[in-house]
């Protein structure tokens, strides 16, 4: 089109949508005259012009159209490498995964390198279903299980919500598996940890509901198995506690949403595939099914499709393992792990792993015959294209009676094993060590670090004290928390007051992420307050006193502090009732009860109590 | 929390006075540092992004802009310029990223091709963005000045007082442009998806 025509158009178009209707067309036809090209273009554009008003053609931001699916691919990441991500310098983009992105990390305050997991938006959408991973994610956590990851924080930091957890230098058993071939050992050793993993979640009433391959790591100095993501998966799932759906209900759980690619059902339980609730059997199942993919290459039941693993999952049976050449014993255990009816599962993880350790250790005697009978070998793992050693053809006819010896000394060795093991355990529950240990006791180590000031600036280096100590004006302190029990930590600072003075307290933030006064901590995590710059005095004089509170559970008479947990007003409580309220509840914890033993840097409190409640007295001139 | 101040700020705004001043070569150096914050922000704001929440460009490169141009030492011109160039980032960062998503296939609406873990899905959402862009294209050849309005409106998220500013034309003449402009983009749409 030539310009002028184009200065034609607009022009004429301009003036015609200012006019209403019925003028419009005779001042477009007026104007166009017997050029009736001219008139059609412009009377195509005019019709555009109201459609375009009609559907609000571009009438938002182009940001927002694309916004939705801005989110997804592997190549957007939220951090790069050498950025300052609130106290993490990140190191690494080490992937990404369903639930988010996760970077190699180090925590400047600690000099520790972290794991770094940014949450994706939809996983932090529902907040109280985030609210609950996070309790079940630091549960599992400080149950301090060397095969469960250790959860350092949880935090947000520009609207980013992230966990940093214990960086564990290895391979995913997703990995582990495609890289080479397993030996028999080296899968029982895996599925015992893996079991003991679960077992400790499990007595903590957590379930894990995704385990697979990708959620198992290994790490590669110690072959130390560690397993993820314990409480994630519920975060995710869009409707685990509806009871008895059909399964076509079920399935469409996974056809939601546009645009998302959905994780493996390969590894669900029958019971998660109908979105029924899940229970701790519902894990057994999942290591079932990841033990048979270690031994046999591949999982049992895969469809060309999701619905049709789902058929699988929920109708046939298993292929037998028994061609993969493994002990009779191993078979019969996963057999058990991945019935279809949770009733015929086995029912704890703890009876899994017993089951599991007695095989092993059956197993090393076996060893233990094989060297003193150089004229076999056995090999149990698949009898695949492998370097390994494997039962030739002139060994067989000894193998049937070794074999049948095995069986014997194996079984016998196992019943022993069962035993030893329900005696001790007997043991232990019946005779506790001390009367203490029945009870929770809370354990809080303390240390408060001392800056001087002079003239606004900091003056000569920070020192660590125990205890209690005078102050001057012009110090400013840190202090530094460490529990050694997980539980809800609440900090309340008292002023200076007369006797004749109303309480007066504030809220003091257990954590630059914690905003509404009260932190769940981990079992040894340190906690710094402030974790960022110094807790200054007023100019008044007097006794402060800094109240700990460590409970087992968030304690009811202290949630209504969080209403004045705001950052703006510097968590000052101003409900005179209220501070009342608080002074009531401490004065019911006297501080007698708190066992009090002061090192030369650090302060140990010890309560038998199911909450430690302590002054930190801090006096300043 | 106090960010780190951004190294280049001081480069930033010798380069915006000197793309001001007639230097495009200053615009070519400028564009990958813009980009960079840019993409960034945008990549934020969208993971904060919430249901009934609406994202506001303006917004982000407003803080792209407080970010990364030293405040001190700089005129109202440079703003206007910076939002110019942040539009056309915008439309860049969008369009990268919209053709990156949305797979070839037109016409169709959102399709789940299988229900295994290789899910893929068509955008047709994306296509047809991606379609308003290559008439955004033929526009900027027929006229340049009613492309960039709707780059400046679209993309930067400008309110047409600004977008007069940047374009040193009256308010009138952006509106005018805007509703040519709209429509000739709404035509050629509709022909290209009947095709």
């Amino acid at each position: 089109m030539k310009p002028e025509r184009w200065q034609q158009i607009s022009r004429i178009f301009n003036r015609a949508i200012l006019l209403d209707e019925a003028a419009r067309s005779a001042y477009v036809k007026e104007k166009c005259g017997a050029d009736s090209d001219l008139q059609a273009e412009i009377e195509k554009l005019i019709e555009s012009h109201q459609q375009a008003e009609g559907d609000d053609f571009i009438g938002g931001l182009a940001v927002e159209d694309v916004a939705e699916h801005f989110t997804e691919g592997k190549e957007q990441l939220a951090l790069h490498n050498g950025q300052q991500f609130g106290n993490y310098l990140i190191l690494d983009h080490l992937g990404t995964g369903g639930m988010g992105e996760v970077y190699l990390a180090k925590d400047s305050r600690l000099d520790r390198t972290v794991a770094l997991k940014i949450l994706s938006s939809d996983v932090v959408a529902d907040k109280r279903r985030m609210q609950r991973f996070r309790q079940e994610a630091r549960v599992a956590s400080s149950l301090n299980q060397p095969n469960i990851l250790t959860i350092f924080e949880f935090g947000e930091v520009d609207a980013l919500t992230f966990i940093a957890a214990e960086f564990v230098d290895g391979e995913t058993l997703r990995d582990y598996i495609r890289a080479k071939r397993l030996k028999l050992g080296e899968i029982l050793d895996i599925s015992i940890q893996m079991l003991a993993a679960l077992d400790a979640a499990h007595e903590a009433s957590i379930v894990h509901r995704d385990m697979k391959p990708e959620n198992v790591m290994i790490r590669r100095r110690d072959h130390v198995v560690k397993v993820l993501d314990f409480g994630l998966a519920k975060v995710t799932e869009k409707r685990g506690n509806t009871e008895a759906v059909t399964a076509e209900e079920g399935m469409s759980e996974f056809t939601t949403a546009p645009g998302l690619i959905m994780g493996t059902v390969n590894y669900m339980s029958p019971e998660q595939t109908l979105a029924k609730r899940v229970d701790a059997r519902s894990d057994i199942w999942s290591s079932g099914i990841i033990i048979y993919e270690m031994v046999a290459g591949t999982t049992p039941f895969r469809g060309s499709t999701s619905a049709h693993t789902i058929v699988q999952i929920l109708e046939k049976q298993a292929p037998s393992l028994a061609q993969a050449g493994v002990p009779r014993e191993l078979q019969r255990i996963v057999d058990k792990a991945i019935a279809k009816d949770p009733d015929e599962r086995y029912q704890t993880a703890k009876d899994m792993l017993i089951d599991l350790r007695n095989l092993k250790s059956r197993l090393a005697l076996d060893a233990e015959i094989e060297r003193t009978s150089p004229a076999v070998t056995v090999e149990y793992a698949r009898p695949a294209p492998t370097a390994e050693p494997v039962v030739t053809e002139t060994s067989k006819k000894n193998y049937g009676l070794i074999v049948a010896l095995i069986a014997i000394v194996a079984s016998l060795a196992a019943v022993f094993a069962v035993n030893a093991w329900r005696s001790t355990r007997n043991q232990s529950a019946v005779t506790p060590s001390t009367p203490v240990a029945s009870t929770p006791a809370r354990t809080l180590t303390y240390w408060i670090t001392v800056q001087k000031f002079k003239d606004g600036k900091a003056y000569q280096q920070p020192f660590d004290i125990s205890g209690e100590i005078n102050f001057e004006a012009d110090y400013q302190i840190r202090l530094s928390i460490r529990s050694r029990q997980a539980g809800y930590l609440y900090i309340l600072n008292e002023g200076p007051r007369n006797a004749a003075a109303r309480p007066e307290y504030v809220v003091v933030f257990p954590s630059s992420t914690a905003n509404n006064g009260s932190e769940f901590i981990s079992a040894n995590q340190l906690v710094q307050i402030p974790d960022q710059s110094w807790l200054k005095f007023d100019k008044e004089q007097g006794v402060e006193k800094l109240w700990l509170v460590f409970g087992e559970n968030p304690l009811p008479e202290l949630e209504s502090i969080k209403a004045f947990a705001n950052r703006q007003t510097r968590g000052l409580i101003t409900d005179a009732q209220q501070n009342k309220a608080i002074d009531t509840f401490l004065a019911a914890h006297p501080a007698e009860k708190v066992r009090n033993e002061r090192g030369d840097t650090l302060t140990t409190l010890t309560s038998s109590e199911k909450v430690l409640v302590y002054p930190i007295k801090l006096e300043h001139h | 929390m106090k960010k780190d101040p951004p190294r280049q700020e001081h480069e930033i705004t010798q380069l915006l006075a000197a793309w001001r001043e007639g230097n495009q070569a200053a615009l070519d150096e400028l564009y990958p540092l813009v980009y960079d914050e840019l993409h960034r922000l945008a990549r934020r704001y969208m993971s904060r992004e919430r249901k009934g929440h609406t994202l506001q460009t303006t917004a982000l490169i407003n803080e792209a802009y407080v970010r990364l141009v030293d405040q001190r030492n700089v005129q109202w011109a440079n703003r206007s310029h910076f939002f110019a160039i942040s539009a056309q980032i915008m439309r860049r960062i969008l369009i990268d990223h919209a053709r990156r998503h949305a797979y070839a296939k037109r016409g169709g609406g959102a399709r789940q091709v299988s229900l295994d873990e290789t899910a893929t899905v068509i955008h047709e959402d994306l296509a047809e963005f991606l379609r308003l862009d290559e008439a955004l294209k033929s526009l900027a050849e027929l006229d340049p000045r009613r492309s960039q309005v709707v780059e400046l409106k679209y993309f930067g998220g400008l309110n047409n007082d600004e977008i007069a500013g940047v374009l040193k034309i009256s308010k009138n003449t952006v509106i005018r442009d805007w509703n040519m402009a709209r429509a000739w983009l709404h035509s050629q749409l509709a022909g290209s998806a009947s095709n």
